[in-house]
């Protein structure tokens, strides 16, 4: 029983979804085909013994048989009936709030209170209850605290889609607006400053338990379109991700995403969780991504066809979404246990290997398939008070920042001016380099006292005829720090080489970097602004151990670099290469260097 | 010459969709082809669904499901799928 994957299927009955609107082109049987997706859908969860949650939308409020269905389905099958905050546009909707959008984060703070007023009240008409579960693609710290106090039923709330950011907006030629990555993979307890940031303590707590918007695949969607790889079925097929056997229609990757997410129970604890929330407009009469309908519904079926037999072998607990956030609430009690996933290439048939730990500190990503660089970071240490919607600065922009994200800035660097966002290590000899970025390796996961350790299998770097032989550990402290040990494992006969570790980041929630001019850049109480004039300024190692910094004022975050080093040196970047560096080195000839990175909050 | 429009099925361009750009074509019912609007490519039916196969070249692991995902630090075992199996 401890090793049972947790899983919310969420329908949702939109009634007049704006993708079958298009599709039909306004037909009339809009509302019945709507209508008969959700009822399909229902269907195909009860019959293979699953449960779900019924998200109702504002459209169906207005429809009597949806609340019937709703009513029957709770006390029959023990669904969940919820309140949605997608699914907003129909007919009253729009002659209500004179308006086409339809993103509840991208309202003005009035609008966005109006709104889900308007929607838990006509709820509260209309099943004589509050929901106690509700979402959207997104929800913002400021809807879920205004949600938490005037309708404490509420407890779970669907909150994010993860990765979906800039590479949706291009896989839809420049038009999607769904900008909210950096946040967790996997459900966790908002912050109730940002909604991204894990809870850092009860009083940091937003009295929630968020999911995301399905489980993603934590390779595939963090190198391409994050709309192809995911539990849900007609994902899959937009990835064309299935094939033709005599016939049949065959698509094993679903499955073994599935089990993968399964897997992550080694890392957390014996906990593993998954998520399905397919909404009508996939399974339209008319087809999409070149399937036709029967192949849309037919891939629905056999999602849940699997998860019932997951449940049937007892390796699966279907969950409500309330019945989720006390489950979750039950296994998480210290807000500092870090989510983690070791994850496995399982599409491409390469060996790549991520590691992607999210706590209350920091969101990050290391690569193993590059010596184990990192590769993403997200500073939520300090709980950015991002506001979104009409009337902030940014309207639809809800992503999380990032300091290092190698696919927006480049990562390890592969022309010649320029440098791009990664943290990695250096070892020279004799003058010349070699980075660990280039050295493929996989780890293993173990779990301390203090936190979890990943150590990746040594690896080997040959500079000017000496082999030099390194194991890499990482720590993960509960405190937040990240300590990196870079150990010599082998005789160099004497021979000194020389170890740096570097960091060099960036900031921001898209490709482009905004004005670097308000950071501040030093070595102990050595500092300088940056100028774009590539300045360093490097210390030797003092009695007191001094401390490498980067203060960036527009993600309220300091970065800080130290260790068991001989030196330490950051330097500012120029106008064609707007990035930051921090580095912190020693010379030896055996045993190791011990390095630590620290996120702090900046004012 | 009627306007074009959306075939049968939302054929997406495929030369975009490798480069992870899904755009949707449309149909010139003169030259009975799909044609693309961001970029050059065009063809009919049958040409589409012959590079949304090749499309697919990237997924060395499309036919495979996993059989063990193993000790942390080796790869994943695969075997070959088999119809209708979960």
């Amino acid at each position: 029983m401890e090793k049972q994957l947790a899983l919310n299927i969420i329908h949702r009955p939109e009634l007049s979804p704006e993708y079958a609107e298009r599709a039909l082109g306004g037909r009339k049987d809009v509302t019945d085909e709507s209508l008969e997706i959700f009822l399909f859908q229902q269907q195909a969860a009860h019959k293979n013994g699953l449960k779900t949650t019924i998200h109702i939308t504002y459209a169906s409020l207005f429809s009597d048989e949806i609340v019937k269905v709703a009513k029957e389905h709770n006390k029959k099958y023990g669904d969940e009936i919820a309140m949605s905050l997608l699914g907003l546009p129909c007919k009253q909707f729009k002659e209500k709030y004179k308006t086409e959008d339809f993103c509840i984060w991208m309202f003005d703070e009035k609008t966005k209170m109006e709104i889900i007023d308007d929607c838990f009240s006509l709820f509260y008409e209309k099943f004589g209850f509050y929901p106690q579960s509700t979402g959207s693609y997104f929800l913002d710290a400021f809807c879920i605290n205004y949600i938490k106090s005037k309708y404490p039923s509420v407890k779970c709330a669907v909150a994010t889609c993860w990765e979906e950011g800039p590479k949706a907006y291009h896989t839809c030629n420049n038009s999607w607006y769904t900008f909210m990555d950096g946040g967790p993979w996997n459900p966790w307890i908002p912050s109730k400053i940002n909604s991204h940031c894990p809870a850092s303590d009860k009083d940091d707590d937003s009295g929630i338990v968020a999911i995301p918007h399905l489980s993603r695949d934590l390779m595939a969607c963090f190198d391409g379109n994050g709309s192809n790889f995911g539990t849900h079925p007609q994902n899959v097929l937009r990835g064309m991700i299935y094939y033709n056997d005599n016939g049949s229609i065959e698509y094993p990757y679903l499955y073994n995403l599935i089990d993968q997410y399964r897997h992550l129970e080694k890392y957390n604890d014996g906990y593993s969780y998954n998520m399905m929330f397919v909404g009508p407009g996939w399974l339209n009469k008319a087809g999409r991504w070149e399937a036709p309908y029967e192949l849309l519904a037919k891939s629905y079926e056999d999602g849940m066809k699997y998860y019932g037999k997951l449940k049937k072998q007892g390796k699966l607990l279907d969950l409500t979404m309330s019945e989720f956030a006390d489950y979750y609430r039950r296994r998480h009690t210290d807000y500092k246990m870090p989510e983690c996933a070791l994850w496995k290439d399982i599409l491409y048939g390469s060996d790549k290997q991520y590691f992607w730990l999210a706590d209350p500190t920091k969101r990050l990503c290391l690569d193993f398939n590059q010596g184990g660089a990192m590769v993403d970071l997200r500073p939520y240490v300090a709980r950015i008070p991002q506001k979104t919607g009409i009337g902030t600065d940014d309207v639809y922009d809800a992503s999380y920042p990032y300091l290092i994200q190698i696919n927006y800035r480049a990562g390890y660097f592969t022309h010649y001016a320029g440098a791009g966002t990664i943290k990695s290590c250096k070892v020279s000899y004799k003058g010349e380099s070699a980075d660990l970025c280039l050295c493929r390796t996989m780890a293993t996961f173990e779990k301390t006292e203090n936190g979890v350790k990943l150590t990746a299998n040594p690896v080997t770097v040959t500079i000017k005829g000496l082999d030099i032989v390194i194991k890499s550990t990482y720590l993960f402290e509960k405190s937040g720090r990240v300590v990196t040990t870079r150990e010599i494992v082998n005789d160099l006969h004497g021979e000194e080489v020389t170890i740096e570790e570097y960091f060099t980041g960036a900031f921001g929630t898209t490709e482009y970097q905004a004005d670097m001019t308000k950071l501040t850049l030093g070595v102990g109480d050595t500092s300088m602004k940056y100028g774009y004039l590539g300045k360093s300024i490097s210390s030797k190692q003092t009695s007191k151990p001094l401390v490498a910094f980067v203060e960036i004022p527009d993600v309220t975050t300091r970065v800080e670099m130290g260790g068991d080093v001989d030196e330490l040196c950051v330097s500012e970047g120029i106008a064609f290469s707007p990035v930051y560096h921090l580095s912190v080195k020693k010379s030896l000839q055996k045993g190791g260097v011990t390095t630590w990175l620290n996120l702090q909050k900046a004012n | 010459m009627a306007q074009s429009s959306k075939g049968k099925l939302n054929f997406r361009c495929p030369s975009c969709f490798m480069r992870d750009i899904d755009i949707d074509m449309f149909y010139d019912s003169d030259k009975e082809e799909y044609y693309c609007l961001r970029c050059c490519f065009h063809g009919n039916e049958a040409q589409v669904e012959a590079l949304n196969e090749m499309a697919r070249y990237r997924y060395g692991r499309l036919k495979m499901r996993v059989a063990d995902f193993g000790e942390d630090n080796v790869p994943a075992t695969f075997v070959s799928h088999k119809r209708g199996e979960q």
